[in-house]
């Protein structure tokens, strides 16, 4: 009973996480929710997991939710992996305008000066923001 | 013309084009890059060069050719690069642009096949192919056979009968550029611009380009290895938003 519980409350928890990863790689959220709900009811209903299991090949019920976490951390696994490419898409997008920005300031002219309009702390930015956020 | 003001020596009168401009994306590519850009230059192109974080001095020689250079704080990536680059002519009202290989393969003659291409009606798309007539010297074996493979890929992919991808050379009106959004930022690029341009429903055409491999542009470029990089790039952006 102390197994079962222990387990559940981490498959709650992943079930947690496969919803927030659900808003940024659906996929992800989908797969990990698959098996998170697979993994709660072989963790209470074990006779069917065993029965899975026997059928599948593997031999014992417990085996095949181990196997089942195996695939849950290698979603978990995958998913920080999509995080970091979107992560480097903002990186891109900031070293770009950095790049720009600043391209276009050495082709003004020498001695010119720089015109800069003090901007006022409570006015909103101009410019959109970057709608791309890490989740 | 643009601010650039290259001299206006071997370029073609062309039609509705007005301000092209020519993206070069650079990684240390000291050796070469002066050449290319004075070449480019020559031609009677603006140029924009984008250093991607080179570790040489590959945006000072540009600069000293006569280029406009942009420099990443960092390193992306080609198509990272080549979408800044993109980026810049356009804020510059760039009418054209032409993507150009900075280790020196490609010929400047070429720009000017490419956009009178694009000065048809209704093509917002050249792109330069290596196969249509063969005449690209110097092509390895397994280059011809990696490349093949690439083709078929993106003919499966992207349902476009191209005969040639990762082919640096290509050619876009304003509003064909405007439809490419980069995010691949290292080589899978050159599929997504193929992909893009078949999402877009834009049309396109292909033109034969030269391409001199040498000893060093060799060295620079794809292996078998990168491939497999390419299919785990373009697979691991089909996942996420």
């Amino acid at each position: 009973m102390i197994a079962q519980l222990l387990l559940t409350a981490l498959l709650a928890l992943v079930l947690v996480y496969a919803w927030s990863a659900h808003r940024t790689v659906p996929i992800i959220g989908l797969l990990a929710s698959g098996a998170a709900l697979a993994g709660l009811y072989f963790v209470w209903v074990p006779e069917h997991a065993t029965a899975l299991a026997a059928f599948v090949g593997i031999g014992r019920g417990s085996d095949l939710i181990v196997y089942t976490w195996v695939v849950i951390s290698l979603l978990i696994v995958l998913n920080l992996h999509l995080k970091l490419r979107l992560q480097l898409d903002m990186i891109t997008r900031l070293a770009r305008a950095v790049a720009i920005d600043r391209a276009k300031e050495s082709r003004r002219e020498p001695g010119a000066p720089r015109k800069r309009r003090p901007v006022p702390l409570s006015r909103k930015a101009e410019a959109p923001p970057i709608e791309l956020q890490a989740k | 013309m643009t601010g650039n003001g290259p001299l206006m020596t071997e370029r073609l009168n062309l039609g509705r084009i007005r301000n092209p401009w020519v993206v070069v994306a650079a990684y240390n590519e000291a050796p070469v890059v002066g050449s290319v850009v004075s070449g480019i230059c020559r031609a009677g192109y603006a140029v924009v060069v984008v250093d991607d974080g080179s570790s040489d001095r590959t945006g000072d020689i540009a600069l000293l050719a006569g280029a406009v250079v942009v420099r990443h704080p960092i390193n992306l990536g080609q198509g990272a690069a080549l979408q800044t680059g993109i980026d810049y002519a356009l804020e510059q009202r760039a009418d054209a642009l032409v993507t150009f290989d900075a280790d020196g393969q490609h010929s400047p003659a070429a720009i000017a096949a490419l956009l009178a291409a694009i000065e048809q009606p209704g093509i917002d798309f050249a792109l330069g192919s290596r196969f249509l007539t063969g005449a690209t010297a110097n092509l390895p074996m397994s280059r011809r056979i990696l490349l093949s493979a690439a083709v078929w890929f993106t003919r499966a992919s992207t349902g476009l009968p191209v005969t040639d991808t990762h082919n640096g050379l290509r050619a876009m009106t304003a509003r064909g550029a405007r439809a490419i959004s980069l995010r691949q930022n290292r080589m899978a690029h050159a599929s997504e611009i193929l992909l893009q341009i078949a999402q877009s429903g834009l049309r396109f055409v292909e033109v034969p380009v030269n391409i001199e491999y040498s000893t060093y542009s060799l060295g620079k470029g794809q292996r078998i290895s990168d491939a497999l990089t390419i299919l785990i790039d373009l697979f691991a952006r089909r996942l996420y938003r």
